[in-house]
């Protein structure tokens, strides 16, 4: 578990202390009719400091590929819009993946990010790239690769490897991306 | 006598349901202008005070707001400019010790002082909220429903850039923002009561998404619990003690109840597609989007039973909805050729009757959002490369937007 630093940095949150009840009526005495708005302390809790699990680590057993090594050459696996089933084309990269996964890099778990594109922020958009990492998942364990070395997450729409408004820069988004945990 | 009776008790009946747009209204609102009587503050300042009660004022719905800004004695006559205005509403900004802020206001009517009041404010730099509460007042001096919703905190997650964000709190309007979680990457902020002083978020920093709890007055934050694939607080109960989730166990994300008291977790769904944003609904039912007839749309379903039934028969893919009462606001597609005009609207409908409104026009509309009273409904735009928060005055057909000035709007609750 990543700990938090509690920052120091206090800020203050107004809410509207409650209106009176009383009709609106003129009163002239300005004083005597004052509404405070109360500030609520509110504090900023920060993980600047924490890093995405499993990222950042470069190890490797004398003579074997590190993980930044064996990570690229593992092949994101890509999704037509809106499905979450494996594309024909996609088998190929799977099984090679899954080679990989079971020999050269079996001292690892593989984690499956599952992406989409930036049609949508919702729980569903995460669901669906959560099913896509789910059928890689399956499509890996049928080839050979050990269930308990396998994680998933979801990154709905919020890891995008591009930014342009076209078909292309979507299609890339809708993916599973592998990567290696020690 | 009777059928222009029973023709009446029709057109009011008719109005009373929000799924009705109102199209064009006989009569039209009545003009206000605003006059700032401020002899303290920079004119900088004080335009922007002037700004901020202007946008209220408009988001009111209630008046034809004047936009020009005239500078006049708090105690002289209105601006000749304004003197066929039916309100005039006065101000003037005062400082009092340690950066308190006072804002007296006049509002007149033909002339008329009508209503006066003091508002104070500890610091200057969030005048906004004084701006609120003068509009709050107006509202109710004019005899409207209750707009308790401007008083309410907005908590929203947004991106910075691919796996960062930040979790900001702000006032309705985005000019007040406060980062309260920053760095990591953490999403779904969800506040945890009605007093809004703690909030739930997913974070996804660990080796499995985690749901944790912040008391934003101490500033502590801890791990409620993790799960593969998903961990999302989709609602919380009005008492604050049942949670519903989204959780993937083995990548296949369902719905499950939390008690926060007895920690005890009950799976509410078990469907091998998705079934995610679940919202209580009556006292025993939730509402949620699945895609169990092939494409993302709204089903209900009892806690205790499985009687799923279907909500909504209009739209091709609905993938998010918020529930109030008898009123279900959600996210729908509205091209089949998604990528060629690909929009996204928000449509409104009533579990009475087989009316749907329409609420949004052009760009992805999402994340809808209910106020307590359904009079109100937040929610996000992203329309030509701007992230926006908007709020629909369903009872006025009136939408406005607030936009944010940097990064894109996640999720949001309020």
């Amino acid at each position: 578990m990543k700990s938090i630093v509690l920052s120091s940095v206090v800020t203050a949150l107004l809410i509207f202390s409650g209106c009176s009840d009383k009709k609106p009526v003129v009163d002239d005495r300005s004083n005597a009719n004052v509404q405070e708005v109360a500030p609520v302390q509110t504090e900023t809790i920060s993980s600047e400091n924490s890093s995405v699990y499993g990222y950042g680590h470069n190890s490797s057993v004398s003579g074997s590929k590190t993980i930044s090594e064996l990570e690229n050459e593992l092949s994101s696996i890509y999704f037509d819009f809106d499905k979450f089933t494996i594309r024909s084309n996609m088998q190929s990269k799977l099984s090679a993946d899954a080679s990989i996964v079971k020999n050269e890099a079996n001292n690892y778990s593989v984690k499956l990010e599952g992406n989409c594109d930036e049609w949508g922020s919702d729980e569903y958009n995460f669901a669906l790239g959560l099913k896509r990492a789910q059928s890689v998942k399956k499509a890996m364990i049928a080839d050979g690769v050990a269930p308990t070395s396998i994680t998933m997450v979801s990154y709905g729409e919020s890891n995008p490897v591009c930014s342009e408004k076209t078909q292309d820069c979507w299609a890339k988004s809708r993916r599973v991306d592998l990567k290696l945990l020690p | 006598m009777k059928a222009i009776f029973s023709l009446l008790v029709f057109v009011s009946l008719l109005f009373s349901d929000a799924t009705i747009e109102v199209i064009k209204k006989v009569e039209s609102l009545p003009s206000i202008a605003v006059e700032d009587s401020s002899s303290e503050y920079d004119s900088t300042f004080k335009l922007r005070f002037y700004k901020s009660l202007i946008a209220d004022l408009n988001v009111l719905s209630i008046f034809n707001v004047d936009r020009h800004y005239r500078h006049i004695g708090y105690n002289d006559l209105v601006d000749v400019a304004n003197k066929d205005m039916d309100y005039v509403l006065k101000y003037s900004l005062s400082k009092g010790d340690s950066d308190v802020l006072f804002v007296d206001i006049k509002l007149l009517q033909d002339g008329e002082k009508v209503l006066t009041k003091r508002y104070k404010i500890g610091r200057t730099n969030i005048y906004m909220f004084i701006s609120h509460a003068i509009a709050y007042d107006i509202n109710k001096y004019m005899g409207q429903p209750s707009i308790e919703w401007i008083k309410r905190k907005v908590i929203f997650s947004r991106i910075v850039a691919p796996m960062k964000s930040e979790i900001v709190i702000s006032d309705y309007t985005l000019s007040y923002q406060h980062i309260a979680v920053r760095g990591g990457f953490n999403i779904f902020p969800k506040w945890a009561n009605k007093k809004q002083n703690s909030f739930y978020y997913t974070s996804l920093d660990g080796k499995k998404p985690t749901l944790k709890y912040v008391d934003t007055r101490k500033g502590v934050s801890k791990s409620i619990m993790s799960s593969d694939g998903m961990m999302i607080c989709s609602d919380v109960s009005d008492d604050g003690k049942r949670l519903l989730l989204t959780k993937a166990p083995n990548g296949q994300p369902d719905i499950y109840l939390y008690n926060i008291e007895t920690h005890q977790v009950k799976r509410i769904t078990k469907y091998s597609g998705i079934d995610v944003n679940a919202q209580f609904m009556d006292k025993d039912k939730v509402v949620f989007v699945s895609n169990r007839m092939g494409y993302p749309n709204i089903f209900s379903k009892s806690i205790n039973g499985n009687d799923i039934k279907q909500m909504v028969y209009y739209g091709r893919s609905n993938a998010a909805c918020s529930v109030n009462g008898d009123y279900i606001v959600y996210k729908s597609r509205e091209s089949s050729n998604s990528f060629l005009r690909n929009t996204f609207n928000l449509h409104l409908i009533s579990r009475k009757t087989n009316f749907i409104r329409r609420l949004t026009a052009v760009g992805v509309n999402e994340f809808p959002r209910f106020s307590r009273d359904s009079d109100a409904i937040l929610f996000i735009k992203n329309y030509k490369g701007q992230s926006s928060i908007g709020i629909i005055r369903l009872n006025h057909n009136k939408n406005y937007l607030f936009p944010l000035k940097y990064g894109k709007v996640q999720s949001m609750d309020w």
